[in-house]
């Protein structure tokens, strides 16, 4: 025996190309729809993944030099603020703080590269504590420096590349003109560390004739309260305290202006779909007025033309919905690539996370949307009066 | 029906594949093309820029004619299938007068990159060090460093050996600035070997036809 379903699949097929056309304008509005979601889970995991590898949670560093890595390119060493080391004996006391690391910018200008020079930055940290702030860090070849005197550097990956070193290859300082060994290589982290070349700290202070830092990296204790911790932190003498809860505060902000507007095309998107549906649906039952007529006269109740009527939509809606997911997963590195080119600061990693979770709640969602629609179009057909629409054609 | 659904999502997955954003190697860019081309090949009025790497144009096998044309140790010590090149095709008006490209090279200190501006014939006009690093590197970024490698071709390297450092020709009578970086003299040497194999491979024997 013949199915409601079989029935309503093969009156979808009587007009193949409207059918076609409904079913790629819901394709097209699940893709943005499954898009966006993916990209509001993937940003903002990206994002607290960027945060947790930079290994701690705030920056203290000296006041008037917000955004340190701009004022070495702008200036170079020359507009970098110092700060005592002292400041990381206080910054430990602070119960909230599980473990602390220096660090000392330097930047020196190097004449030959390009035309006009550029800027080699150099990142000197204490080989006691910064790496068991990036436990994750991977040799790809040798180690960490011997000591924080050591006259030795550690590449990250691209950094390396660029100067095509190795492991006891010899790198020089410009302007200083200090020769540097080269004792590790770090594997790819996907992060800022990649293009970074580290000095022992003391090594770094020798070399600008300084025994100040610039930065102290400090990694809060597991359920600490960290605006506990900045407030005091805000109380030590001319710094100035940049947390990363901050920074993703003030980025996601940024982004979920942006997030508005496409959920709002996405929404457009959606609604014209299901116009769409509406159309086709009632132009259907609008086309088939006598059919409906005689199936009523035969015996069948307008409970029995509303599904019938219902699960073309169903249908419709069903297979336009998993066809917009396809095509999302499909095209889910493209839209990572078109997001990172509008976006002002994308993390890196993966932006648009699409999962079977998030693939269901969106098909749930344009088959809630969809049936809801075909809601008008299903009750005129169960309510075509059988004589009339017989008489009538 | 299903074999045109099938032929759709294989098709979609390809260009999916193919939009995979890569951990890419570092390349050799002019860091301003717009200001750098003049310069370089001071004739030209427009430049085409045309991006390519040893996996794009025919993967393992030219890697391995590289190799034998240029010894393994010349080629990029990072990824040297992946490293992507690009090639600035220089017009002036509408004809092709010459190309633009540039390498990596290891050198004492750090990387060097070295661009040559070459002829249709595959001359150099132009020999140029964006970069390299060390106290005398000026010695080798000096215009009459640079002028000295005027009308070199890859033939000139028939006769003279940039690893061994020995041989006659022009090359041999290039003196080196810097003596005491021998490194950087003989990167620069491999260096310009390298840009002028890897353009005549992807270049200039494609339109001679062969190898």
């Amino acid at each position: 025996m013949i199915t409601p379903f079989e029935i309503a699949y093969k009156n979808l097929l009587r007009k193949k190309v409207r059918s076609l056309l409904t079913l790629v304008g819901i394709m097209l509005s699940t893709w943005v729809l499954v898009s966006l979601f993916g990209f509001n889970r993937g940003y903002e995991a990206a994002l607290n993944r960027d945060i947790e590898n930079m290994g701690y949670q705030i920056m203290v560093m000296a006041k008037g030099c917000p955004y340190e890595a701009a004022t070495m390119m702008l200036q170079g060493g020359k507009g970098l603020r110092y700060m005592e080391q002292s400041v990381v004996r206080d910054i430990t006391k602070e119960p909230e703080v599980d473990r602390v690391t220096p660090i000392l910018m330097q930047a020196y200008f190097d004449p030959n590269k390009g035309e006009s020079g550029g800027i080699a930055g150099f990142y000197g940290v204490d080989a006691g504590s910064y790496p068991a702030m990036k436990p994750f860090f991977r040799f790809r070849k040798g180690g960490w420096f011997k000591d924080n005197a050591a006259d030795e550097v550690v590449m990250g990956y691209e950094a390396a590349e660029l100067e095509q070193r190795e492991v006891g290859d010899f790198t020089i300082v410009p302007e200083k003109n200090v020769k540097l060994k080269v004792v590790g290589i770090l594997e790819r982290t996907g992060s800022q560390d990649d293009g970074t070349t580290f000095v022992p700290l003391k090594t770094l202070q020798r070399i600008a004739q300084t025994d100040q830092i610039t930065t102290v990296g400090v990694k809060v204790k597991k359920d600490a309260d960290l605006n506990s911790l900045e407030s005091k932190l805000y109380q030590l003498k001319d710094v100035q305290v940049v947390s990363f809860s901050q920074v993703k505060q003030t980025i996601m902000k940024l982004v979920s202006t942006a997030r508005v507007m496409v959920f709002s095309i996405a929404v457009v998107a959606l609604l014209i779909a299901m116009v769409g549906v509406v159309n086709t649906v009632l132009m259907s039952v609008l086309e088939r007025r006598q059919e409906i007529g005689i199936l009523k006269t035969m015996g069948a109740m307008p409970a029995h033309i509303f599904l019938l009527v219902w699960t073309e939509t169903l249908i419709l809606c069903s297979l336009g919905g998993a066809a917009g997911i396809c095509l999302a997963l499909v095209f889910s590195r493209l839209t990572d690539m078109l997001a990172r080119s509008i976006l002002p600061y994308a993390p890196s990693g993966g932006l648009v996370a699409i999962d079977l979770k998030l693939s269901l709640l969106s098909l749930a969602i344009i088959v809630v949307v969809g049936l809801l629609s075909g809601l008008y179009p299903a009750w005129q057909a169960g309510r075509i009066r059988p004589l009339e629409s017989i008489r009538g054609e | 029906m299903s074999r045109v659904f099938l032929r759709v999502f294989l098709a979609l997955a390809a260009l999916a594949l193919w939009a995979t954003p890569s951990l890419a190697a570092v390349g050799c860019d002019l860091n301003n093309p717009e200001r750098d081309v003049p310069r370089l090949f001071p004739e030209s009025t427009s430049y085409q820029t045309v991006y390519f790497s040893i996996a794009t144009q025919g993967g393992a096998p030219v890697l391995k004619r590289i190799e034998n044309r240029l010894g393994a140790s010349y080629l990029p010590l990072y990824a040297p299938i992946d490293v992507p090149y690009t090639r600035y095709e220089i017009y002036r008006d509408k004809k092709k007068i010459g190309y633009i490209h540039g390498v990596n090279q290891k050198g004492q200190f750090g990387g060097i990159q070295l661009f040559i501006a070459q002829d249709l014939t595959g001359r150099v006009k132009t020999f140029y060090l964006q970069k390299i690093t060390g106290a005398s590197a000026s010695k080798f970024r000096a215009a009459k460093f640079a002028k000295k490698f005027e009308g070199i071709t890859l033939r000139d390297f028939d006769s003279y050996d940039p690893v061994r450092g020995k041989g006659t020709g022009k090359l041999a009578r290039i003196p080196n600035p810097s003596p005491e970086l021998e490194t950087d003299f003989y990167g620069i040497l491999r260096g310009l070997k390298k840009n002028l194999v890897l353009m005549d491979e992807f270049v200039f024997a494609a339109e001679r036809g062969k190898p």
